[in-house]
């Protein structure tokens, strides 16, 4: 108001000075007029008048550009603010002659109305999208904690509550190992990766598979994957998120059903443990007191129960590396053993059909990297073709050398009826065999497929050379076993495993 | 000569947990002639009750048995309240194929796993005489 009465006074006292300047004007030269030139009183006034309009006219117009200033300022200003009018500067102010005071409190009042307004937004903003969070948070339909940087449950949301079965009042503000206790089937576990993200990673996030949740008696138990958020010193005091993906169903019937395939294997296992049982024990009994026929017939038996339980370990592998599920235990061994002991255990199934087994093992091989009982069964599966397709000859011959790349190579060699070039290709193939020999020569086409499988896991390659006729040789290579050692994850750990397709397992006869 | 007549066995003594009738038969004639004496237990909780009493040197422990299962045989036996300090070394033998976890979780607290239809009574006896 103070400053609307300056304005006014202000114009106000312009317009006064210059009615007085206008009227001294004309006074001073109708006085001229009549002083100095003598004319008529009547022509003076009739001029002093015409001068007047005149003036009056100059004047206003003069006037309205000082008068209409602030107007301009107060528009520049409102318009400046406008987010859809481009190039309008700010009013300077400063420049103002008329109502300076006036303009620049209103113009202040207009930005300081703008910015409330925009801090209206911001907060509207705000409002909805915390509303928003909370509703996703409290009604997402996964189990949801939030951690702070104590490890305290700072939120839970109402999945969690009816998945642990507790109240919130019971879940939050708790150290979280006591809301949840959890097995994982790993040393990986929640808790030492938290801790170690607190120690070194600014963000992290991890999941795992399988947890168990231990109950009361009195729950039933759960099994769930977990996924973790870390955010270290987050200014909110929520570090760490923990979201739960309920499997009880799906993994307990997993624990509980043993798979077609294990099941079958067990069925055929048994039969087979008494069979070659008897047949030991036959062989013990009458050691000495048979026939040549009859000991013949004997070794047949054992041979034949002896391929039965290696196909069927070919069955439950080729299952295994189709699920994903064969790793590898690559532990340091010595080659030629290796081989030695693979040749004996197949020396009575060549015997039996009248076909000898050498060998013929270089003396200046690097120890390797094996799973021994993998790399059993590839050369057992190599030395089983040979033996089916070797045709008259009575020859088999394997050899191990350190090959030019530093590889460990090794071959089996027969001098049977060979393979055709056109399906060479093929032989890595599942259930693939040779189609002029099927009619004769028993095989699922599952034995090389696996040694495949085998072999790559142990970063190796197979290969296989054949002529029609003249016979053929398969082999494989292997990494020495310092190479592999660089995998090694730590310096007590002498093992390596290794997945065909990167799974953690164990995979062995027996071990101690 | 095999390892039958070695005697590695003498005067030890083997608890056999296994149902199947004709298996335990095999393995009681092996051991024995090593030397062993041997039990044999047919199902989970008999079989638990007699390695309890630790007068074993060895238990051959089948998975797939009746009441309870060998994996809650060996739970047992692992946990110091229901057996206190177990002498005996524990071996799993079984011809069942076990999702990878769970026969990593059991390795861990057997001595041995061996599969049975990969060795013969001759060679299990082989093998108890390495392993002790």
């Amino acid at each position: 108001v103070d400053n609307l009465q300056q304005l006014l006074n202000q114009i106000r006292k312009h317009l006064v000075l210059v009615l007085v300047l206008e009227n001294a004007i004309l006074l001073a030269g109708i006085w001229v007029g009549s002083t100095y030139f003598s004319i008529p009183l009547a022509y003076l006034i009739a001029a002093s008048a015409c001068l007047a309009a005149i003036l009056i006219t100059v004047i206003t117009i003069v006037t309205a550009q000082y008068v209409i200033e602030p107007t301009r300022a107060l528009w520049q200003a409102i318009v400046h603010l406008n987010p859809y009018e481009q190039g309008v500067a700010a009013p300077d102010i400063e420049k103002l002659r008329v109502g300076r005071n006036l303009v620049a409190s209103l113009t202040a009042q207009i930005y300081q109305l703008a910015t409330n307004a925009e801090h209206v937004d911001i907060v509207a903003d705000k409002q909805a999208s915390n509303t928003r969070a909370e509703f996703i948070m409290n009604n997402l339909p996964l189990p949801l904690l939030v951690l702070d940087k104590e490890q305290n449950i700072v939120f839970s949301n109402e999945a969690a509550s009816s998945y642990l079965g507790r109240e919130k009042a019971d879940i939050q503000n708790k150290n979280v190992y006591s809301v949840l206790d959890m097995s994982f089937p790993s040393d990986d576990t929640f808790d030492s990766w938290l801790n170690t993200s607190q120690v070194n990673s600014a963000t992290s996030s991890r999941l795992w598979e399988r947890v168990r949740l231990n109950v009361t008696d009195n729950q039933p138990t759960r099994l769930f994957d977990l996924a973790g958020y870390y955010n270290k010193d987050n200014s909110t005091g929520n570090e760490t998120m923990m979201v739960l993906f309920d499997h009880t169903s799906q993994y307990s019937q997993d624990d509980q059903a043993v798979s077609f395939i294990a099941l079958s294997v067990h069925e055929l296992r048994t039969p087979l443990t008494v069979l070659r049982g008897y047949i030991e024990a036959f062989e013990e009994e009458f050691e000495g007191k048979l026939s040549p026929e009859l000991q013949d017939f004997m070794y047949k038996m054992q041979a034949t129960a002896q391929q039965l339980a290696a196909f069927v370990n070919n069955i439950l592998n080729v299952a295994r590396v189709d699920e994903d599920q064969l790793v590898l235990s690559l532990n340091e061994a010595s080659w030629n053993e290796v081989v030695e002991a693979a040749v004996a255990t197949m020396s009575l199934r060549a015997q039996v059909r009248g076909i000898t087994l050498e060998t013929n093992l270089a003396d200046n091989l690097p120890t390797v990297g094996v799973d021994r009982v993998s790399i059993h069964e590839v050369i057992n599966n190599l030395i089983d073709n040979a033996i089916k397709y070797t045709g008259k000859s009575t020859k088999i011959i394997v050899t191990t050398t350190l090959n030019k790349e530093g590889m460990v190579e090794t071959t089996v060699t027969d001098h049977g009826v060979g393979i055709p070039e056109n399906i060479m290709g093929n032989l890595f193939t599942k259930f693939y065999r040779d189609h002029r020999n099927r009619a004769q020569i028993g095989g699922t086409g599952l034995g090389l497929y696996l040694s495949k499988s085998i072999i790559t896991a142990h970063g190796g390659n197979i290969w296989v050379r054949s002529k029609v006729g003249e016979g053929s040789t398969f082999g494989f290579t292997l990494l020495p076993f310092t190479e592999l050692a660089a995998e090694r994850k730590n310096s007590d750990n002498t093992e390596i495993v290794r997945g065909a397709h990167g799974w953690i397992k164990n995979h062995s006869l027996y071990r101690r | 000569m095999d390892q039958n007549d070695t005697n590695s066995g003498a005067g030890k003594k083997v608890l056999c947990i296994e149902d199947e009738h004709f298996i335990s038969e095999l393995y009681v004639r092996s051991l024995s002639k090593a030397g062993y004496s041997v039990d044999v237990e047919l199902d989970g909780s008999e079989g638990l009750k007699k390695a309890q009493t630790n007068q074993y040197d060895i238990i051959l422990l089948d998975l797939m048995i009746p009441t309870l299962t060998g994996i809650e045989v060996l739970r047992a036996l692992r946990d110091p309240e229901q057996t206190p300090e177990l002498k005996a070394k524990v071996i799993i033998t079984t011809n069942l194929e076990q999702r990878e976890d769970v026969r990593a979780d059991i390795e861990k607290q057997a001595d041995g796993y061996l599969v049975k239809a990969e060795i013969t009574p001759r060679e299990l006896v082989d093998i108890l005489a390495a392993i002790q």
